[in-house]
């Protein structure tokens, strides 16, 4: 077992209401995640933003007896910064130092969390930073990143989740310094609060962090209580209407697993046979992109999973009580957008239908098993799975996933395909220039023949028959164009 | 608990900044082979997990041919297209099977195939490394599809105003020297690509090559099992020959200016470009551009805290001297909030760049600076994944780690008479270039 397994703290004896995550170590640095039970789920109605802009007055604003530019200086020599990050129940607060100056990383990082400097200056910068990340970062400038975001504000309409988590642009213009102080009030407390803290520290320093924090108020314990997501009785089809030279696909529907469901692993394993992130090992990849050249890449999940064209591994802290499970299919050439969305439909009825072998699945189970080391390769990731695992109520997550591993058997995997996932009743997002023509194309249901710049062996010009006229069942009056600037408003 | 990882505990605990130890504390063996292929290995503390990279010194600069542009990365993709013993479900299969996250990334100066698994894979995985390095065979089939894979990812970027920005910026600033085009390529090139398929073959023959290839394991391991295993696989790999002649860049005699414009809604863009030396470890030039780039641009600079902070008529500001073999930019990139502007924050940068031409930079600002550094170097390095990574990047400019340590050192003897100089040396108008890009107007109204 590893020494930081065996480290693991758990305390909650001298503060009542607060958890804390401890992994000491005899690393030089000192990884802090302050993590609070509350996100933009929790959002009020009419200020869609509120936890957005409240984190980021703690940790890109002045504090009470610092302006910005003063912690910006005081930050500098150590190379440290405070990172904020939200989701929907959950926002984290992150920072690593050198144990050279964690009294002066700590000093900052503590007051910028319990006494924040509510400049209106602070607030001007950092609403307008959420309003461009929206119009101009997310709706301009990445249609991969706006597909999977419009997917769940689709999926979750009229619910918690049915938001952004920078929040909407009309709501965000219209919160006020006073709407911060409220939040942070009602929901920074000590009941919403996980202390997480990894690495050298020196002994008594974890106490004294417990102290500082039971400054915040009491607060109670009220666990966020979520409707299901709303039945979807058909696939419905939200075309992004934008100028664009390809056209970006995300498909999906609501699950019921989640970490600590007993399918989780097994759907885990569903998963990465079917489209392990940005790895070439995947289904969906290796017909897709391999095989036929469509485009960069085709990937399943079955948990949120923001930035994935930047990063390999997906970042902590993003605990839900609901997940969908969800395909993303990379641009595609306009002319071979049709035959890349039935291709992906036939790969999902075939996984649907024949699940996987035992072949794959011993492959599968071992490559999952080991690939559980790499995500928690640092200390930080290994502080923020265990505090998802907190959340979560697991054990240790290598732990808990090698365990079912090793107990998971073929049929556990196709048992859990045939439950949770299906092909019909989902929404389907395109981002695509002219999704008039594309969308008469979908009704139309007229062959799409692929042509290619080479030779394909036998095997795929046959598949690419049945494919090229497989029916997508779309309903005229379940697919929508909405212009890109209607989004996010 | 073995020595070696006593020693290294004790080597990483003692790194503050005000020791005069070195900024890359982690011994490493650095072995060549006869055949000219070098091996650098790094042993950790981080248990389990073993980074393997390996470097080849050849990106987008070595694509000399006209046409050809872009052609170092789709040679990337190709490396995954197999060989008679590992054909590409095998060479994945076996990958699998390791748990192994793997990838690969090309730059102007280098490409890198990267594999992080746990460490009992380590001969496994280097023994399909050393077959695809060098029996790699593919079909003209396969070839062509992988061209469309890299259109595929030219239109996953295409969606980014930064990428444009950068293409037009390398497109003005440079004349013969290949940094004029940028890594990803011409897009007439990429479409091209399917018909390159023998140029493919003489790019493999050229590069892939033991003289220009580095390897770099970091991890659980011991040098001495590593030695015996990477001599095992790559052992019998036959030295090349080949010399590209890069094109030399004649010095720039005027300011350049280009305009772009984007199709879809975006807040201007500004970038401003001066011409900078090559990377070394030795002249102080480089290193006191590196320093202005934090002194002049970062969020503590004076111009920061004026465009974005105070006035706020930027939102984002940055600057870097990046790494390179031959000559190539110091850049300032900003996102301007309203177009009205634009003018005025170019006016500041310029004016911030003036400033280093005439006074002194206080040198309690450089201290400060100089920690800052030793800190951020030590931050990264908390993973046996993000040591190797670090290292490739210098690996690929000297295949030593130890440059690492002769340019922070240099670092620190910087002073501010070397940044004055430094910026009267560079910061001329005659080697500066400035691309803006903004939406384009509508049809029919004016461009100015």
């Amino acid at each position: 077992m590893r020494l930081a397994a065996l480290a693991f703290l758990v305390s909650s004896l001298a503060w009542p209401k607060t958890e804390v995550v401890a992994l000491p170590g005899k690393s030089p640095l000192v990884n802090f995640r302050i993590v609070f039970r509350v996100g933009a789920a929790s959002d009020p109605a009419g200020k869609h933003g509120a936890a957005a802009l409240t984190a980021a007055m703690l940790s890109r604003g002045g504090t009470k007896s610092m302006t910005y530019k003063q912690v910006v200086d005081a930050l500098f020599p150590m190379a440290a910064s405070i990172q904020e990050q939200v989701d929907k129940e959950m926002t984290v607060f992150s920072g690593v130092t050198h144990i050279d100056n964690l009294e002066n990383y700590y000093r900052i990082f503590r007051e910028a969390l319990l006494e924040p400097g509510w400049r209106e200056e602070d607030l001007k910068r950092l609403r307008d930073d959420l309003i461009n990340y929206l119009q101009i970062t997310l709706r301009g400038n990445n249609d991969e990143e706006l597909g999977k975001e419009v997917l769940y504000n689709e999926i979750y309409r009229g619910r918690p989740y049915g938001w952004n988590n920078a929040g909407a642009v009309a709501d965000l213009q219209a919160i006020t310094m006073e709407d911060l102080k409220k939040f942070y009030r009602e929901h920074f407390t000590q009941a919403n609060l996980i202390l997480g803290v990894a690495g050298g520290y020196p002994p008594g320093f974890l106490d004294r962090v417990k102290k500082d924090f039971a400054a915040l108020p009491a607060g109670v314990e009220k666990p966020l209580k979520l409707p299901s997501p709303a039945p979807i009785s058909a696939t419905r089809v939200v075309m992004v209407e934008k100028k664009t030279r390809s056209v970006a696909y995300s498909l999906g529907f609501p699950i019921e697993v989640r970490r600590g469901h007993p399918d989780y692993p097994a759907l885990l394993v569903a998963q990465s046979y079917l489209g392990q992130h940005r790895q070439s090992t995947g289904r969906l990849y290796q017909r897709m992109r391999e095989a036929r050249g469509l485009n960069y890449g085709d990937y399943a999940y079955i948990e949120y999973f923001p930035r994935g064209m930047f990063q390999f591994e997906p970042d902590p802290n993003l605990a839900r009580q609901q997940q969908i499970f969800q395909i993303w299919i990379r641009p595609v050439e306009p002319p071979t957008a049709h035959f890349a969305l039935r291709l992906a439909m036939f790969e999902l009825n075939r996984f649907l239908r024949d699940g996987i072998s035992e072949e794959a699945f011993q492959k599968t189970r071992n490559f999952v098993s080991k690939y559980v080391n790499l995500l928690l390769k640092t200390k930080d990731a290994e502080l923020g799975y265990a505090i998802d695992s907190r959340w979560y109520g697991i054990p240790d997550y290598p732990a808990y996933i090698r365990q079912a591993l090793a107990k998971m058997t073929r049929e556990d995997v196709n048992r859990a395909i045939r439950k949770h996932l299906r092909s019909d009743r989902m929404v389907v997002v395109v981002v695509a220039q002219d999704c008039d023509a594309l969308k008469r194309q979908f009704l139309s249901e007229a062959p799409s023949p692929m042509t290619y710049n080479a030779p394909k062996p036998e095997e795929i010009t046959r598949e690419d028959k049945i494919i090229e006229t497989l029916k997508l069942g779309f309903q005229p009056e379940n697919i929508q164009i909405v212009p890109v600037e209607k989004i996010f408003e | 608990m073995r020595l070696a990882t006593l020693l290294l505990i004790a080597a990483l605990a003692a790194q503050g900044v005000d020791s005069p130890r070195k900024v890359f504390p982690l011994p490493y063996e650095q072995h060549d082979f006869p055949n000219g292929l070098r091996l650098v290995t790094v042993p950790t503390e981080f248990p389990n997990v073993v980074a393997l990279y390996i470097v080849v010194q050849a990106g987008s600069r070595n694509e000399v041919e006209p046409g050809k542009s872009g052609f170092a990365h789709f040679f990337e993709h190709m490396m995954f297209r197999g060989t008679k013993n590992y054909p590409p479900e095998k060479y994945e299969a076996v990958k699998a099977n390791a748990g192994a996250a793997s990838n690969a990334y090309t730059s102007d100066d280098l490409t890198v195939y990267h594999m992080t698994f746990s460490k009992e894979d380590l001969p496994k995985m280097l023994e399909i490394e050393a077959d695809r390095f060098q029996n790699l065979e593919y079909s003209e089939a396969a070839f062509r599809t992988e061209a469309l894979a890299v259109l595929g990812e030219y239109n996953k970027n295409s969606s980014s105003p930064v990428s444009k920005l950068f293409e037009a910026l390398r497109e003005t600033a440079f004349d013969r020297h290949t940094y004029k085009h940028t890594t990803m390529g011409f897009l007439k090139d990429i479409q091209d690509m399917p018909n390159q398929y023998a140029y493919s073959r003489e790019f493999f023959q050229r590069y892939y090559r033991p003289e220009y290839v580095t390897i770099i394991v970091v991890g659980d391991v011991q040098p001495a099992s590593v030695r015996t295993l990477v001599a095992r696989y790559f052992g019998a790999w036959k030295r090349g020959s080949y010399r590209a002649e890069i094109p030399q860049e004649p010095p720039q005699t005027g300011p350049r200016e280009a305009k772009v414009d984007w199709p879809t809604p975006t807040l201007p863009w500004l970038a401003v470009a001066y011409k900078a030396p090559a990377y070394s470890d030795v002249n102080k030039d480089g290193a006191a551009l590196d320093l202005i780039a934090y002194l002049g641009f970062s969020p503590t600079s004076d111009l920061y805290q004026k465009l974005v902070i105070r006035e706020q008529k930027v939102d984002m500001l940055s600057a870097s001297n990046p790494d390179h073999a031959d000559p190539y930019l110091f850049m300032v990139m900003s996102r301007i909030k309203s177009p009205a502007d634009a003018a005025s924050v170019k006016e500041d940068i310029l004016k911030t760049f003036a400033a280093f031409k005439d006074r002194l930079v206080p040198a309690e600002r450089l201290e400060t600076l100089k920690r800052h550094l030793r800190y951020s170097f030590a931050l990264r390095l908390d993973n046996s994944e993000a040591i190797a990574a670090t290292l490739a990047r210098y690996v690929a400019l000297t295949r030593t780690p130890e440059t690492v340590n002769r340019k922070y050192e240099l670092y620190m003897q910087i002073t501010p008479e070397d940044i004055r100089q430094a910026a009267r040396k560079y910061f001329n108008d005659d080697g500066r270039t400035v691309v803006t890009l903004a939406t384009a107007p509508p049809k029919g109204g004016t461009s100015k």
